[in-house]
């Protein structure tokens, strides 16, 4: 999956959330999309710093699907601050697969 | 180390209200055309020059065919062409413009008046493709990106702007004789600029993205794309200069051939992207994209029986009629059947789901439409197809009727299947 973060105790109890947004064509959750690249915990200053991808920049439903994310974070998390960055570098390749997703789209 | 950007570099999709009156426009315009084929039935054992196929044609080609596909292009655009829909309004006025104008040459060529409904219906319709034309090609001059896929739809665009020209010149030949040959003559012109120039090569540049995007691919191959966008053009380029300067030699045949090498690499490119998928269940959609792209080969095959009876003098009116009858209610419909419930469930999902992403549970997109009423809206579909063509080759007024009986079930239950996904209220668990 490799997901960069500072604290990795809050970084899973994160990406568990995450699992239940799925990007609605493929059927997949996020996390094991592979689409979450950063969820990095500011203590000090009760802030969330985290990154994600999209399969595609032009992703039709992309402003769903980070939407759904921050407001995740934000309801995980309550009472930090989540500030969500979107980037396309490294792009999204398909290696980025877990392998539990890979099982379910080989179903 | 992630080079971040920020979330503006996010492509903004074009709104749900552009879209979705075209796909509403297309969903009646089906139903119509199937109405008129029952009533019309007996016209299919005359020739095929006949009003009232005249008039299901140009239902099925405009507000069927083209009023889908430019609604499914406008949500389509900033995905093929990296960049967002330039201009809403001009998107509106298209719409606008062509849904005046289809009626008024249907009913035009319905009755056979080539008078005031016609010619406005044509000047329409031509108007509204020009406002079409103008978005996409500003949308394309402001995005990075000049990829294979713009260029197709771009002179897909085109084909269908010169198409459209030449319909509204043959228009006006009927009432004022101005143009060297009859009218009739021009027909084989004027339908494959429309078919080869618009509808196929728009499907090959679509295609082409959207179905590795939706198997989840690793094949590309831009290459290969570049040389069918040369052969379909080519092809079409030397069709034109064939009618227009050696009509009636067998040179026919190599624009033919052109079109058809086109095809067969455009099938060799979806089945590459269709082995090397990762993801390994293909939807009815996808199944029925696919058939769509392999009944494209029925078409060739009369078009080189057509073709062959052309050049021996003698034409057999059956088979131009049924070549025709092909192209619109075989390969076109079963496209657009395909990408409705592939497209039209997440516009509706975007719009209903939007603003509650994250706060539970939401429906599939694919569950907002009944796929059982899917399936025997296909199966329905195809055997009144199946059908009709054998009614044609019959000339049997009855089966014409029943088949077509069969074909209005089908659009019925399109109808329902799409006033439901697009009557969705949201769920969330």
């Amino acid at each position: 999956m490799n997901v960069i973060s500072n604290n990795n105790i809050k970084c899973t109890i994160a990406l568990a959330a995450l699992e239940n947004v799925v990007d609605p064509e493929i059927g997949l959750n996020v996390v094991d999309l592979g689409l979450i690249y950063v969820v990095n915990f500011d203590e000090a200053n009760k802030k969330i710093n985290a990154a994600m991808t999209l399969t595609t920049q032009f992703c039709p439903m992309g402003e769903s699907i980070i939407a759904a994310v921050k407001r995740v974070l934000e309801n995980t998390f309550a009472g930090e601050e989540v500030l969500l960055e979107l980037i396309f570098d490294p792009p999204w390749t398909n290696e980025r697969i877990s392998e539990e997703g890979k099982q379910f789209l080989n179903r | 180390m992630l080079a971040g950007l920020n979330k503006d570099t996010l492509v903004k999709s074009t709104t749900h209200k552009v879209v979705l009156p075209f796909y509403l426009y297309a969903a009646i315009s089906l139903l119509a055309a199937t109405v008129m084929l029952c009533f019309s039935a007996e016209a299919f054992t005359r020739h095929y020059f006949h009003p009232h196929i005249l008039a299901v044609t140009h239902i099925m080609a405009l507000g069927w065919g083209t009023m889908m596909i430019l609604g499914a292009s406008h949500q389509l655009v900033p995905v093929l062409i990296e960049h967002s829909l330039y201009s809403n309004k001009l998107a509106y006025t298209s719409f606008l413009l062509a849904a005046t104008g289809i009626p008024l040459l249907a009913y035009g060529f319905y009755v056979f008046d080539m008078g005031w409904p016609a010619k406005w219906g044509g000047r329409l319709i031509l108007l509204s493709i020009l406002s079409y034309v103008i978005n996409l090609l500003i949308s394309i001059s402001k995005s990075n990106g000049k990829n294979v896929h713009a260029i197709f739809i771009l002179t897909a665009s085109i084909w269908l702007f010169l198409t459209a020209f030449l319909g509204l010149a043959l228009v006006y030949n009927f009432t004022f004789p101005y143009l060297p040959k009859e009218t009739l003559q021009y027909l084989p012109l004027h339908a494959h600029a429309g078919v080869v120039g618009w509808f196929l090569l728009l499907v090959m540049g679509v295609g082409s993205r959207l179905i590795p995007m939706f198997l989840i691919s690793k094949y590309s191959n831009k290459y290969l794309l570049w040389v069918i966008y040369v052969l379909v053009n080519g092809g079409l380029l030397s069709f034109l200069g064939l009618f227009l300067y050696f009509p009636g030699s067998t040179y026919h045949l190599f624009p033919v051939l052109t079109v058809l090498i086109a095809f067969v690499l455009f099938g060799h490119y979806c089945l590459r992207s269709y082995n090397l998928r990762i993801r390994r269940q293909v939807d009815e959609q996808m199944k029925i994209s696919i058939l769509s792209v392999l009944l494209m080969l029925l078409p060739f095959v009369f078009l080189v029986s057509i073709t062959g009876w052309l050049l021996s003098d003698k034409l057999n009116t059956q088979l131009v009629l049924i070549y025709g009858f092909i192209i619109f209610f075989g390969w076109i419909t079963l496209i657009i059947f395909g990408m409705t419930f592939k497209t039209l469930p997440f516009i509706i999902w975007n719009k209903v789901y939007h603003a509650k992403a994250g706060l539970g549970k939401t429906p599939n997109p694919k569950n907002l439409f009944n796929n059982r009423v899917f399936i025997i809206m296909t199966m329905s579909y195809l055997a009144g197809f199946i059908l009709f063509i054998t009614g044609i080759y019959l000339a049997d007024v009855f089966v014409l009727t029943f088949a077509a009986v069969i074909l209005i079930v089908a659009a019925l239950l399109y109808n329902w299947n799409v006033f439901k996904v697009m009557l969705h209220k949201a769920k969330i668990k």
